[in-house]
């Protein structure tokens, strides 16, 4: 065992962490100086998890980052202290702070495939964090990176140092990133967003590790991240913070179950409670609207291999129909093949196999103007839906112009109204996208579509960019104007939370394939395939947190 | 713009391209003789009367040099206006279109980079004749081509934005995507690139004129008056370098000011400048 154990033991007692009064300043290239974290204290005790919370913007990476000694360029501690073992991390010099990293305090990373070295194996970059930083010797380096390896749970440690990054899987590199950073058992591991980048089924193990290595060492540990199921799995307590202050800080048990501030009820609210009844209304029964059967997709390889090994399947088989004015949620993480689908019926991808019929008609490659209006879809980012150069009122009145004929006078009136319908104020016409809040402007792009006066409406992942504040106010909305028109929508989205609040019925996809399809409130309350109770208990630890009966239940 | 004249060398870039350019339209009035009248003994020193001294003709040879950014000026910003427009539409045409269209546009981008610059125009002005506006086209067509790699590769990102999908999804025509949606979000790549190709123009009109394949005499022109003066170099070396100064700071300045501006707009410099 590594020599640090043994001060660790002595720390015990008293807080490993102590950050007091903390402020952050960002000063911009107008030279106003803006305060990124501002004033935030809290303790942290040996072997303890705080978990610390916020939307994007909330300043909780650039927290995690000072407890670390680090500030981004233009950034600076304006004041309080970070005390780490008794070390004003803060007051200390740049070397002396460059001589704890790795040893007294390490991170890991957002991004495991950015944070590894890609002309290196892995086994040799573990090896060096080994070399300089405990000074081990390099035949103690590399036992001592095997075991690591597989403490890791890293299937056969020997082979797997000779890989490269882009060789191992997302889940691995998150590991190898891991062991990297406990590689000199330091006392405080900060990890920032790790499940981000991972899939439901990858997120599950890695946490696993997480939990594991908590109770093996005695440091302290910090999770930064957005995803409130995350602080509620493996999390002692949490901290919520919103515009660089802390909104709330206790126990998770606490503060889950009886939250004192609105905003951390706001938040907590996003989470998905299947024992609740669902919100979405049902739709009047109606003829269907879009029928598909057998599709499938591949992408096109060069024309000379194309005979030899065809590209791999991204959609195989898919069969679903949606009624007139229905909503019908898909579920899929990336790499499921749902947006492919929603190319497909939009008409920016053409299948291969399989047939596209809607309102009775097969769709062909090139659509009717008419099938063009009546089919709209609104995209995942908000602010690259928008031309940046036109007003936002320009790229509604588009559409009324193209499709209605309208005149520039009716189309404006038009676009206003379709505002006033999505909660948005008709001066908010004259502006330009920029000027406008990521939701605001996804409300133009929802106006937008509906704007031609669509039958069908196709969203991909259009909440998956806004914070869980905005996103229940953008839902509310869209299904407030969705019902008024009769509009069938197709909802593609990771989220099970959204496809609770919105959709009746629910298809779940995982690689190409429909694995499960019906009422959604059936099939989120008894899953009977097993990545679907994966995907659901993923989603509903937050929900969970402080009920044992749940985890019964559902676990 | 303020971000732009925050930085010293933009500030002193822009200062120099005013100066010029209000010299060369001011001339008329603040030279002190006409440009092109014999006016005194051939070589003369300078001296009181003639500031630089006299030509090889016995013209005023600062009054000359007041006039001589005049044409080259006009050709030069002219030519990086047509460059540009055209460059863009075209570049932006590709992106959207790519296919055959793309593919042959960008072989003959290449085949433009095979051939020398000059050896294109001087065939160029010997098939249309010596005069100002086939010297604006044969120049803007050769700083075109930098415009449509670096306009098409805006374009190809452009098209993957939602706003044009949108559009192509509605079904809107080419044209109206081209020039509603690509155009205006390339605006700020396409007013660095016209300060760049402007000046490449501008060394590249006074190396033609020094070749006798741009401006001809007797209209006063600083490639030109370069080239007379040549072979007075080691007797009157201002006839040579006050030109050749007038050449130098103009293409600095112009180079410094679309550098203030390109970063100022958080434009790579080094994207614009290539080509």
């Amino acid at each position: 065992m590594p020599l640090g154990w043994m001060q660790h033991e002595a720390a015990v007692a008293e807080p490993v962490l102590q950050v007091r009064d903390l402020s952050i300043a960002w000063r911009g290239p107008d030279g106003r100086a803006n305060r990124v974290v501002d004033g935030v204290s809290f303790d942290l005790a040996a072997g303890a998890t705080l978990g610390i919370a916020g939307e994007s913007g909330s300043g909780k990476s650039t927290l995690a980052r000072a407890l670390l000694g680090h500030c981004r360029t233009g950034s600076t501690i304006s004041g309080g202290s970070i005390r780490l073992n008794g070390d004003d991390l803060v007051a200390l010099s740049a070397p002396d702070l460059a001589r704890r990293r790795g040893r007294v305090m390490a991170m890991v990373p957002q991004n495991p495939l950015a944070s590894l070295t890609f002309h290196m194996t892995v086994g040799r970059q573990l090896q060096e964090v080994l070399r300089l930083r405990a000074g081990l010797s390099d035949k103690a380096a590399r036992l001592r990176a095997l075991e690591l390896f597989d403490q890791m749970g890293l299937p056969e440690p020997e082979q797997l140092m000779g890989r490269y990054p882009h060789q191992l899987s997302g889940g691995q590199r998150q590991r190898v990133v891991l062991a990297c950073a406990i590689a000199c058992d330091p006392l405080l591991l900060v990890l920032d967003e790790p499940t981000t980048a991972l899939d439901k089924t990858t997120e599950a193990q890695v946490l696993e590790l997480i939990r594991r290595l908590r109770s093996a060492r005695q440091g302290a540990m910090v999770i930064v991240t957005h995803d409130l199921n995350v602080v509620a799995d493996i999390c002692d307590r949490v901290l919520v913070m919103q515009h660089g202050r802390i909104v709330e800080q206790g126990p998770v048990a606490e503060v889950f179950v009886s939250p004192r501030e609105a905003y951390t009820r706001l938040l907590l609210g996003a989470a998905l409670r299947v024992e609740e009844a669902s919100r979405a209304k049902p739709a009047a029964p109606g003829q269907a609207l879009l029928e598909i059967t057998g599709l499938g997709f591949r992408y096109a390889r060069p024309s000379i291999l194309r005979r030899i090994a065809p590209g791999p399947p991204i959609l195989e088989d898919i069969g679903l129909t949606l009624a007139q004015g229905e909503v019908l949620g898909v579920i899929g993480e990336s790499g499921s093949g749902k947006t492919t689908l929603g190319g497909i019926v939009t008409g920016l991808l053409t299948a291969d196999t399989g047939r596209v019929v809607f309102d009775g008609a097969a769709l062909a490659a090139r659509r009717t103007p008419e099938q063009r209006r009546r089919i709209q879809m609104v995209f995942q980012d908000p602010l690259s839906s928008l031309n940046p150069r036109r007003r936002v009122g320009d790229s509604v009145m588009r559409p009324l112009r193209l499709f209605q004929g309208l005149d520039q006078r009716a189309a404006s009136r038009r676009a206003a109204e379709l505002f006033e319908q999505l909660g948005l104020e008709p001066e908010l016409l004259s502006r330009f996208p920029r000027q406008l809040s990521g939701g605001q402007q996804q409300r133009v792009a929802i106006a937008r579509a509906f704007a031609a006066g669509p039958d069908l409406l196709i969203c991909d992942e259009i909440t998956s960019a806004l914070d869980a504040s905005v996103q229940a106010q953008l839902l509310d909305h869209l299904a407030a104007i969705q019902r008024r028109q009769g509009t069938a929508m197709l909802l593609i989205t990771h989220d099970l939370s959204v496809v609770w609040r919105m959709a009746r019925r629910v298809v779940v996809m995982r690689g190409g394939r429909i694995l499960e399809a019906g009422e959604t409130e059936v099939i989120f309350r008894s899953p009977t395939n097993p990545y679907t109770a994966a995907l659901l208990g993923a989603a509903t630890r937050a929900a969970r947190a402080g009920h044992p009966e749940l985890i019964e239940a559902n676990g | 713009m303020r971000a732009m004249l925050l930085r010293p060398a933009a500030s002193l870039g822009l200062l120099l391209v005013i100066a010029h350019v209000l010299i060369a339209i001011a001339a008329p009035w603040i030279a002190p003789f006409a440009p092109t009248s014999l006016l005194d003994t051939p070589l003369e020193p300078p001296n009181a009367t003639y500031w630089l001294g006299t030509d090889d003709l016995g013209r005023d040879a600062f009054s000359r040099l007041l006039w001589g950014g005049r044409v080259a000026m006009l050709v030069a910003f002219s030519a990086g206006a047509v460059a540009v427009l055209g460059g863009a539409l075209l570049g932006l045409s590709a992106a959207y279109r790519r296919g055959s269209f793309d593919d042959v546009l960008l072989r003959l981008v290449e085949m433009k980079l095979a051939v020398p610059t000059i050896l294109f125009v001087a065939i160029f002005v010997t098939g249309f004749g010596q005069s100002v506006p086939v010297l604006i086209v044969a120049v803007g067509i050769i700083q075109m081509m930098g415009v449509v790699r670096t306009t098409r590769a805006a374009g190809i990102v452009l098209m993957e934005q939602g706003y044009v999908r949108a559009a192509q999804l509605n079904g809107e025509s080419g044209p109206t995507i081209i020039l509603r949606d690509l155009l205006p979000n390339v605006a700020d790549l396409m007013a660095v690139e016209f300060a760049l190709r402007a000046s490449s123009a501008l060394l590249l009109v006074s190396a033609l004129s020094f070749l006798g394949l741009g401006i001809s005499p007797p209209t006063p022109d600083w490639g030109l008056m370069v080239e007379d003066g040549m072979a007075l170099l080691e007797s009157e070396p201002a006839l040579v370098l006050a030109p050749a100064l007038c050449i130098a700071t103009l293409v600095l300045g112009i180079n410094l000011a679309a550098e203030g501006l390109a970063d100022a707009l958080g434009l790579d410099a080094a994207r614009g400048g290539s080509g």
